[in-house]
């Protein structure tokens, strides 16, 4: 049995956002976690501070270092002086650390340990490659990756303690308060609700065409304005058209970006959630509602293989009609757009069963430890 | 050097300061066209194993290792010593040995393998002819070689042979698999 030792103090997470929200979502979530539920001092290191301040807006998007929830948040850039006293360095989505700043950690009396945090991917590879070493070539440094994921052999997904019991106190009342907030009070009982977060390729205009056809109302709720030229272009209306926009049985109405938390209670506020990428995606799982989720689109078609692993693991359980449903739409959802017209009826007459699984998706990937603490519990069985 | 990506089974990397020989080499991507590469490492030194994993665009030093033809000549506790054209000896310790010891022979040409002057392993032919010394009798008709039969070798070692073999013949066997390919003539 290993031998759980103390955990280690100081833990530097390292963020370069690409593109997107993911790096700076995920890290943010890593980060808060760390320091609220184990106790850990924290400091984020990041290049973009305005892409974490739509997340959390209590940031001040200029400043070089700033505490914010009890984690120390550093701009980071190539000529950022970088302390060498971290015990923990957390490498995000393989972001590389400044070659001085590794050199420096290898000179230390007591290296620290590296943590390579990898992308969440479904496909079986994951579970093998989950926690193995990765000893610099040159330098005596000690170096794992950590790969989250679906299953009790990967490190799991992000999920704070109290998410659950939030979850559960959006009851009908606090919703109503929600669209509310939100500038919809008139949302019809039969509506069904929709939130729309997808890269600016998804097929926008075939989606809105075949919701306006819905023999019941649907509402899409999109946050931020990556959609929005994609949804007026659908409407035929100015730039400058602040919605909302109705066609048939749709109406849509733009939201501003959400920070983590708000975006929380639109998922749940939701009967259906379009996400992307990882962050959101995860989020909309531990939601329980029905989701369609766009992956990262990569070069040689990765993303399929991405997306179709997953599919293969959240429909396993699943009944076989609601399953064909759920494959065909994400299919079309995912690069055959001709298809929604066909796949949108077949989704929605499988909703109630889909909405049933995702209930009992989020409850399973519950019985799992969540990624943080198990991060934490990596890092002491590995620091002596 | 070499990126991850580009090493193969078969190249022998630096890590730290030891001498690794990559055993497998598993390619997968990761995510936002990030790549990872699994590989199974042996110390070249120690012999011990390991599994890492690296970022695709990792960089690696190569190690270039020497090798030298040379033909067994005789086993002193622990080691096993070869003989060059030269007369040169090299000595391979019984851990470093592998599969060879299976098929080792007096006078068998090999190739050995020096990392700073130290012979680290020795490599055997693909292919070699050997003698069964000892197999259940031959049985007449069944040439189709789908079932198999052990056959000993002089070394002790037991393959699996078609029923048509017998004590004596002579038969060809593939080292990196250790399984029978055909009979021989003569």
């Amino acid at each position: 049995m290993a031998v759980v030792h103390s955990i280690p103090k100081t833990w530097d997470i390292f963020c370069k956002v690409v593109d997107n929200f993911g790096d700076a979502g995920v890290c943010w979530r890593l980060a808060r976690i760390l320091h609220r539920e184990h106790g850990l001092p924290v400091r984020l290191w990041i290049d973009d501070l305005a892409t974490l301040r739509a997340l959390h807006p209590a940031l001040d998007a200029a400043a070089q270092r700033q505490q914010v929830d009890g984690i120390t948040v550093c701009r980071w850039q190539d000529a950022t002086p970088l302390p060498d006293d971290a015990a923990v360095v957390v490498e995000a989505f393989g972001c590389g650390l400044p070659e001085a700043y590794v050199t420096a950690m290898a000179a230390g009396t007591r290296p620290p340990l590296w943590i390579v945090l990898e992308y969440l991917s479904a496909e079986s590879w994951v579970d093998e490659h989950h926690g193995l070493s990765s000893p610099h070539p040159r330098l005596p440094l000690p170096r794992y990756f950590f790969f989250p994921g679906f299953t009790s052999a990967t490190g799991g997904l992000l999920r704070e303690a109290e998410l659950q019991s939030r979850r559960a106190a959006f009851d009908a009342a606090v919703r109503q308060a929600f669209w509310r907030d939100m500038g919809l009070t008139d949302i019809a009982e039969n509506t069904l609700a929709v939130s729309l977060f997808a890269y600016n390729d998804a097929p926008i205009a075939g989606l809105l065409a075949v919701m306006a056809q819905d023999a019941k109302p649907v509402l899409v709720a999109v946050p931020g304005d990556t959609l929005l030229p994609a949804v007026r272009s659908f409407f035929g209306v100015a730039a400058d058209d602040c919605g909302p926009w109705r066609r048939g049985a749709l109406e849509v109405r733009a939201l501003p970006f959400l920070p983590q938390a708000r975006y929380d209670e639109l998922l749940w506020a939701c009967d259906l959630n379009f996400v992307r990428g990882e962050d959101s995606f995860v989020r909309a799982q531990w939601a329980a509602r029905p989701l369609v989720w766009q992956p990262y689109r990569q070069d040689d078609g990765a993303h399929q293989r991405k997306l179709q692993a997953y599919l293969n693991r959240y429909c396993a359980e699943q009944a076989p009609a609601a399953s064909a449903a759920l494959c065909e739409f994400w299919r079309c959802w995912n690069g055959a757009p001709k298809g929604l017209g066909a796949a949108w009826p077949a989704l929605r007459a499988a909703q109630g069963e889909i909405r049933l699984h995702a209930g009992r998706w989020a409850r399973d990937l519950a019985s799992h430890a969540d990624m943080a603490g198990q991060l934490v519990g990596f890092v002491a069985n590995r620091v002596k | 050097m070499k990126i991850a990506q580009e090493i193969r089974a078969g190249n022998v990397i630096m890590v730290g300061d030891v001498p690794m020989v990559v055993l497998k080499a598993d390619f997968s991507k990761s995510g936002r066209n990030a790549s990872v590469v699994k590989m199974k490492l042996r110390n070249l030194l120690s012999t011990g194993g390991t599994e890492t994993v690296y970022r695709a665009d990792e960089k690696f030093d190569m190690v270039q290792l020497e090798r030298k033809d040379v033909t067994y000549s005789y086993f002193a506790e622990p080691s096993y010593v070869f003989m060059d054209a030269e007369f040169n000896q090299f000595e391979v310790d019984k851990e470093n040995m592998g599969d060879a010891l299976n098929y080792l022979e007096d006078g068998m040409a090999c190739e050995v393998t020096l990392y700073e002057g130290r012979t680290i392993s020795v490599e055997i032919p693909q292919t070699i002819v050997r003698e069964i010394i000892y197999t259940e009798p031959a049985v007449r008709g069944d040439t189709s070689g789908k079932v198999l039969k052990p056959a000993k070798l002089a070394t002790g070692y037991e393959i699996p042979v078609p029923l048509f073999c017998a004590t004596g013949d002579k038969i060809e066997i593939d080292t990196r698999t250790g399984e029978y390919r055909s009979r021989t003539k003569g």
